[in-house]
């Protein structure tokens, strides 16, 4: 298993409900898993727990059978996280910004003129490479940030949003890059308010909702199996209700 | 070592980009430290070497005004004003003038005051002569409302008119003096002939000029220690000010860094967050050393060219480096500090800024720490400035040596320390979130 999370909880400080209230769920390694939500469900809480940034309350969490509070740092190493924010320096180009977290993660300097150059190029950035990236568009921005969560060859990417607000140019090659990565044996976890998006790249999807395990299972079986429901917006809204959500 | 020095590369390349703010850092800096030694030279220097339009209103027309007018020409201090417009000053217009602050100070010697001297000189003379046996001068009841009156502009302040004060009331004793001297000759004079006259008379002339003051150096190296002035104080004061303005820069980027994700970044790779902190602090404490480096060499070069006096860096200028070194420690570690503390550049900059100019007036940069009150001073010890200020003068004032400003060196390390402390708890306690 990639990641093994077991009865996790966690109250933030000041809220008026828990963010997780007993999850567990598991990722097989090499999978592409969506873990789908309202606002509020307990995504990103998840993915935080995972990375090691947040502490769980209770429960625990094993990446590829490390545990997510002793071992955060080990675990850091492993994985790639492409957070919903860019987390880049605008005021630094492309290579600049790759350099510099490849140099962080410790890698030869000849291994991060390679790997920032297959990544580029793969992702269309290659003639942009020494642009700053404040001057990228809204689409360039985040497969830069993707490349940066990549430098360090990680076997599991966990991805918040990854196309957000981006073109449907853009978001056509993300996610053509994240099947192709993941037939590399490379496990993904995806997070995405876009069910269709979902549909398609994934293939196991979970859905929580107010930090509680809801439903899992391939998206076209979970169609299949929830009455009246001809896509994978409907099996979401079937579980989590139409109510909106703050 | 790599992480260090990639955050250093970074760090560079990001302050290279920025081209305003990298010209800001050293330029006004610069600016400050040109204008303030130029504007704090006159305040700086004593009043003897300062030249002052002096009005003077001479009612009397005699022997003391005479002497007292040739011994304030005589004197570096005074321009004597004794007519405006071709007709000599009288009372109204002395009054008229200072009131309107055309000029700062105006003495009025009034009608008969010489009259005043000689009789008192005489009744003086007289009370000696007769227990001497010798004759006797005319002599009436000495008055004692004559005065040689002082006015000042209504704006002076009062150390100005202390001072002012202390050189006329020289030139007048020294005035009466020597008519006393005269009188006490004219009595004697027919008994003596004209050489010991003479010699009598610079005999009389060293009894009241002899016991004077004169200045003498501590040491042997006296031809080294720079005396303080204007460049003496502002250079080290104002760069050392321009090191901690650093603050905002530093605070600015950690939060921008932190509010565009690129701090999370860093978070997310293992075991990296203390060694960009320390690339960040290596990296300003290098600008910072360079920034005093070259406001130095305004004062080498620059400020002698605008008429003030050269930068002396004392006996043992080896010694400024840890100082220096330390002062722009303590100065990026307030930075990293504030940036580490505050969750906004609205919180951020405005304290940055405001404590700076708090700790260096407390710190003595504004003023000499030695002219601050007594509870201020024990309050500036509390200002990394006052350390860094008073560390720097120990060498370039007092001529010391290293091991006089060990004191200071480790003061700055435990405020860089505690500063590190401080920041690295908050830190460590900060949420980061991939949303």
């Amino acid at each position: 298993m990639a990641i093994v999370i077991q009865n996790l909880r966690k109250t933030y400080k000041a809220a008026f409900s828990p963010a997780l209230d007993g999850l567990s769920l598991q990722v097989r390694k090499g999978q592409i898993m969506g873990l789908l939500g309202p606002n509020g469900a307990g995504k990103s809480t998840t993915i935080n727990i995972v990375c090691g940034l947040v502490a769980p309350d209770e429960g625990t969490v094993k990446v590829m059978g490390k545990d997510s509070v002793k071992d955060g740092q080990a675990i850091r190493g492993m994985i790639g996280v492409v957070p919903q924010q860019i987390a880049l320096f605008s005021n630094l180009t492309a290579w600049e910004n790759f350099r510099y977290a490849g140099r962080l993660y410790g890698i030869a300097e000849k291994d991060i003129t390679h790997r920032a150059g297959e990544l580029l190029e793969r992702l269309g950035l290659d003639k942009h490479a020494d642009k700053r990236v404040g001057r990228y568009s809204g689409g360039m921005k985040r497969r830069a940030n993707i490349i940066a969560s990549l430098m360090h060859h990680p076997e599991l990417i966990i991805l918040d949003e990854p196309t957000a607000g981006v073109d449907v140019q853009s978001r056509a090659m993300i996610l053509d890059f994240l099947k192709e990565y993941n037939k590399q044996g490379k496990t993904i976890v995806y997070t995405s308010h876009l069910m269709e998006e979902a549909e398609k790249l994934c293939d196991e999807v979970v859905i929580i909702d107010e930090g509680k395990f809801v439903v899992s299972g391939a998206p076209q079986t979970l169609i299949n199996n929830t009455t009246d429901c001809k896509r994978l917006e409907d099996v979401f809204l079937h579980y989590t209700g139409h109510s909106v959500r703050d | 070592m790599k992480k260090i020095t990639a955050t250093i590369i970074k760090e560079w390349i990001l302050l290279r980009r920025d081209v305003a703010g990298f010209m800001l850092l050293f330029l006004m800096p610069a600016i400050l430290i040109v204008v303030m030694a130029m504007v704090q030279d006159a305040p700086f220097k004593d009043y003897q070497e300062i030249k002052f339009d002096l009005l003077l209103a001479d009612n009397d027309h005699g022997k003391l005004s005479e002497q007292i007018i040739s011994g304030l020409r005589q004197s570096k201090n005074f321009r004597i004003i004794d007519s405006i417009d071709g007709k000599p000053v009288n009372d109204s217009t002395l009054k008229h003038l200072l009131q309107k602050g055309t000029y700062k100070v105006g003495i009025v010697i009034p009608k008969g005051a010489t009259a005043e001297v000689v009789n008192a000189a005489n009744t003086v003379s007289n009370k000696i002569s007769e227990k001497l046996g010798l004759g006797k001068l005319p002599a009436r009841e000495i008055r004692t409302n004559t005065y040689v009156r002082m006015y000042f502009d209504p704006v002076s302040k009062p150390t100005f008119r202390m001072s002012i004060s202390f050189a006329l009331d020289k030139y007048v004793t020294a005035s009466c003096s020597n008519l006393l001297v005269a009188r006490m000759q004219k009595l004697g004079a027919a008994n003596v002939d004209s050489t010991i006259e003479e010699q009598s008379t610079d005999d009389f002339k060293k009894v009241f000029s002899g016991i004077g003051i004169k200045e003498e150096p501590l040491n042997d190296k006296a031809q080294t220690i720079a005396t303080i002035n204007s460049v003496q104080h502002n250079v080290p004061a104002w760069a050392i000010f321009g090191m901690f303005l650093i603050v905002i820069p530093i605070a600015g980027n950690m939060i921008r860094e932190r509010e565009e994700g690129s701090a999370l970044r860093i978070e997310l790779i293992p075991g990296t967050h203390n060694f960009v902190a320390l690339g960040k602090i290596f990296f300003y404490t290098i600008i910072c050393t360079i920034q005093f480096v070259l406001m130095c060499c305004i004062g080498f070069w620059m400020l002698p060219m605008m008429g003030l006096p050269s930068l002396s860096l004392g006996a043992h200028p080896a010694a400024l480096i840890p100082v220096i070194i330390c002062i722009a420690l303590t100065a990026t570690s307030f930075g990293y500090f504030t940036g580490s503390i505050f969750k906004t550049a609205n919180q951020a900059l405005p304290f940055g800024a405001i404590s700076v100019v708090v700790l260096s007036a407390l710190g003595g940069i504004w003023i000499p720490a030695d002219l601050l009150p007594e509870t201020i001073q024990h309050l500036a010890l509390i200002s990394p400035l006052r350390w860094g200020l008073d560390g720097v003068n120990q060498i370039i004032l007092r001529n010391g040596d290293i091991s006089q400003i060990m004191m200071h060196v480790v003061v700055m390390l435990g405020f860089s320390f505690l500063l590190w402390l401080i920041s690295t708890y908050v830190n460590r306690g900060r949420n980061f979130s991939v949303q």
